[in-house]
C-alpha cells in the first residue's frame, strides 16, 4: 500500500462574519492523500471544498487540527518554514490561472525557483524548457500571459506548478475558465502526468464529469467529508 | 550581500520596464515632492537675497544728520528732501568740525535738489546731488565705466559728473557710452566722467552726482547742505560716534535744529524681517514637504495595495514574507532615489534658469531634507502596505480585490 504524503486530522476552519456570527467552513475533516493518487474534491459551492484545498496546500492555516507531512505536524512551523515547505512540497493550479502578466511565460514558470532555498538536482531552465516543449507552449516562452489563450495560460500554470518537482499538485477548478474542449485537453494532461510520472494530483471541482476522470472522489458537504 | 542584491535590482529594473506607467507615476510623485520643496525654498531664498541686496546698498554703518527733527519730526519731509523747512543749515564749517570726531571714517556733505538734466539723447527731471569723493565708498557704489571724481575735483570745483545707471541709460544712447560726453543742468555744463552700476535704489540710480563745491554756484548759492552722512568703520562704533557728533553740533545748534539717524536702527528692523522670512521659509518648506509627502504616500500606497494579488501569487509559489519585503524595499528604494534625483536635477536646471532674472539659490539643507524625507516616505509607503499584504495568508492576498 502507498504511504500518505499528507494527512489531515480533525481539521476545523472557521472565521468571523462581522462581530457576532462565526462561520464554520470545515467541521472536523479527516483525510489522507496517498502517493500517486489522482483524486477530486467535489461538492456544491460553499461546501468548504476550496477551503479544504487551501489547508492541504498550506495556503491557509486551519483553526484547529493537525496537518501531518512526513510524520510532522506542520502547523507548528513558522511562516518561513511553511513558505519553504510550500515551495518544495506542493504546486498550485488555479481557476484564474494567477499568472503575473508582467512576467513572460518562461519567467512565470521559473518564478517558484527564484524563491527556492534548496540546491537543484537539475537545471531549472532546462526543466522549464522541457515542460514548455511538452505542453506545446515553447513558442510562447517570451510572450506575456495576457497575450495568449486561456488554455495556453493554464498550461503555463501547470508547468509552473511542476517546475519545483513537488510531491503534490493541487488544482482548484482548473477547467472552470476554459471551454469544454480545452478543459478536456487540460484534464488529459493531468491524467497523463499522474499515469506516466506518478505525480500525486488533487483537484477541486464541482463538475461530476471532471470528477469522473479521476480515480478517487472526495465528496465534501457542509464542511465535512462525506464519502472518500 | 552584493550578489544577493544584484538579481533583486535586476528584477526591480525589469519590473519597471514592464510597468512603465506605474513607474513613471510613482517616480513623478517623488520627483514633484522633491522639486516643490527645493524650488519653494530656492524662491524664498531668492526673495531674501534680493531684499538683503537692496539693504546692503544702504550701508549698515551710516549715520545721517538731517536738519529739523529728521525722519520722524513734523515737516521732516521724505528722503526726497524737498520738504525740509527750518532747523539747521549745515555748511563747510560743520564738515570741518565733524572731521575732528574720533573714529569717523567718512564725512560726506550732501546737497540735494531736483531738476531737469539734459543729455545727448533726451532730458529728464532727476536728482541733482552734490557730495565729496567719499560718498561712493560710503554708499558702496561700484563704477560701471569711467571713473569717479576725487579730492582734487572737489577742491577745484571741477565741472564733472557721475551718473546713476538709469539716468545715463535714459538721456544717452547707451549707459556706458555716456562717459566723455556732457550733461546740462541748472545752467551749467558738466563733463560725464563715470557711470555707476545699477544699485536698485531709484534715487541713486537716477541721480547726477557732482562735487558739492560745484553746486556752490547757480544750484546752491547759499552753500548749505541738505544733510551730512557719517561713515563709521564698524557697527559697534555707530552709537559712540553718533553721540560725539551730536556734542560737536550742539555747540552751534539747538537740540531741535538737527536729528541724527543711524542706519543700524533700520538694520535691526531689517534683521527682524529676515528672521520672519526665515520662519516663513521653513513653514513653506514644511508645507510643501507635507503636500509632496502625501502625494508620494498616495501613489505608493495605491500601487502597492493594487499588487496584493501579485504578493499572494508569489507567496503561493513559495516566497517568504522577507522575500516580498526585500522585493518591495528594493523597488521603492530605486523608485525613490530615481524620482528624487530627477527632482533635484530638474530643480537645479530651473534654479540656473531663474537666476538670470532673480537671485534664487539652492540650499543644501533643503536639498538633503527634501530628498531624505521624500525618499523615506516613498520607501515607507512602498514597504508598509507590502508588509501588510505579506502578513495575509496567501489565499487571502490572491483573492484581494
Amino acid at each position: 500500500m502507498n504511504s500518505s504524503i499528507i494527512e489531515l486530522k480533525d481539521i476545523y476552519k472557521s472565521w468571523m462574519i462581522g462581530d457576532e456570527e462565526e462561520f464554520v467552513a470545515l467541521k472536523g475533516v479527516n483525510l489522507s492523500i496517498k502517493q500517486g493518487e489522482f483524486s477530486a474534491i467535489t461538492g456544491p459551492s460553499g461546501s468548504g471544498k476550496s477551503t479544504l484545498m487551501h489547508v492541504i496546500g498550506l495556503l491557509d492555516k486551519p483553526t484547529s487540527g493537525e496537518v501531518v507531512i512526513d510524520n510532522k505536524n506542520i502547523l507548528s512551523l513558522d511562516d518561513d518554514e511553511t513558505s519553504t515547505l510550500r515551495s518544495e512540497f506542493v504546486g498550485f493550479v488555479f481557476q484564474q490561472f494567477n499568472l503575473l502578466n508582467k512576467l513572460t511565460v518562461q519567467e512565470n514558470i521559473l518564478l517558484p525557483t527564484t524563491y527556492a532555498r534548496k540546491k537543484f538536482a537539475y537545471n531549472p531552465l532546462e526543466r522549464a524548457e522541457y515542460l514548455m516543449d511538452r505542453f506545446g507552449i515553447l513558442s510562447k516562452r517570451s510572450s506575456y500571459p495576457n497575450k495568449i489563450s486561456g488554455g495556453q495560460q493554464q498550461r503555463v500554470a501547470i508547468a509552473r506548478s511542476l517546475i519545483m518537482n513537488p510531491r503534490l499538485i493541487l488544482a482548484d477548478e482548473p477547467t472552470g475558465n476554459l471551454d469544454t474542449k480545452t478543459g478536456d485537453e487540460i484534464m488529459k494532461l493531468f491524467q497523463e502526468l499522474n499515469e506516466t510520472e506518478k505525480i500525486t494530483i488533487v483537484l477541486v471541482t464541482h463538475e461530476p464529469d471532471i470528477a469522473k476522470k479521476t480515480r478517487r472522489s472526495i465528496h465534501v458537504l457542509d464542511g465535512m467529508v462525506t464519502t472518500t | 550581500m552584493l550578489n544577493k542584491l544584484s538579481p533583486l535590482l535586476k528584477s526591480a529594473l525589469a519590473d519597471f520596464r514592464r510597468d512603465k506607467v506605474r513607474t513613471a507615476l510613482t517616480s513623478l510623485g517623488i520627483m514633484i515632492g522633491v522639486m516643490s520643496v527645493v524650488m519653494l525654498i530656492a524662491l524664498g531664498l531668492g526673495l531674501k537675497n534680493y531684499i538683503s541686496g537692496q539693504f546692503e546698498n544702504l550701508g549698515a554703518n551710516l549715520v545721517m544728520i538731517l536738519p529739523g527733527s529728521g525722519f520722524t519730526g513734523e515737516g521732516g519731509g521724505s528722503f526726497g528732501g524737498q520738504g525740509l523747512v527750518g532747523g539747521a543749515e549745515f555748511d563747510e564749517k560743520d564738515i570741518r568740525d565733524l572731521r575732528k570726531v574720533e573714529g569717523l571714517e567718512y564725512v560726506v556733505p550732501l546737497v540735494f535738489k531736483s531738476g531737469l538734466i539734459q543729455g545727448e539723447k533726451d532730458e529728464k527731471v532727476a536728482s541733482i546731488m552734490g557730495v565729496n569723493e567719499d560718498y561712493f565708498e560710503l554708499m558702496n557704489s561700484k563704477i560701471l565705466s569711467g571713473v569717479i571724481f576725487d579730492k582734487t575735483d572737489v577742491s577745484n570745483n571741477a565741472k564733472v559728473a557721475v551718473l546713476g545707471y538709469s539716468l545715463a541709460e535714459e538721456i544717452f544712447e547707451k549707459a556706458n557710452e555716456a562717459v566723455g560726453k556732457s550733461v546740462r543742468t541748472q545752467g551749467i555744463r558738466l563733463k560725464v566722467i563715470g557711470v555707476i552700476e545699477k544699485t536698485g535704489d531709484r534715487e541713486q540710480d537716477s541721480a547726477v552726482i557732482m562735487p558739492y563745491s560745484t553746486t556752490f554756484g547757480s544750484i546752491n548759492p547759499q552753500k548749505t547742505f541738505w544733510s551730512i552722512y557719517l561713515g563709521v568703520p564698524s557697527e559697534e562704533e555707530v552709537e559712540s560716534v553718533s553721540s560725539e557728533a551730536e556734542k560737536v553740533l550742539l555747540k552751534r545748534y539747538e537740540e531741535d535744529d538737527f536729528a541724527i539717524t543711524e542706519q543700524a536702527e533700520i538694520l535691526t528692523t531689517v534683521n527682524q524681517i529676515f528672521g520672519m522670512i526665515n520662519l516663513v521659509l521653513v513653514a513653506i518648506g514644511s508645507i510643501s514637504l507635507l503636500v509632496g509627502g502625501v502625494g508620494i504616500m498616495n501613489i505608493m500606497y495605491a500601487t502597492v495595495t493594487e499588487r496584493t494579488k501579485e504578493i499572494g501569487i508569489r507567496r503561493a509559489v513559495g516566497a517568504r514574507r522577507s522575500d516580498i519585503l526585500t522585493q518591495f524595499l528594493t523597488e521603492s528604494l530605486v523608485l525613490s532615489l530615481f524620482g528624487g534625483l530627477a527632482g533635484l536635477l530638474l530643480s537645479a536646471a530651473l534654479v540656473a534658469l531663474i537666476r538670470i532674472w532673480f537671485p534664487v539659490a539652492m540650499n543644501l539643507t533643503a536639498v538633503i531634507v527634501a530628498f531624505g524625507v521624500s525618499s523615506a516616505i516613498g520607501i515607507f509607503f512602498g514597504v508598509f502596505p507590502a508588509k501588510k499584504a505579506a502578513a495575509l495568508s496567501p489565499i487571502e492576498a490572491i483573492r484581494y480585490e
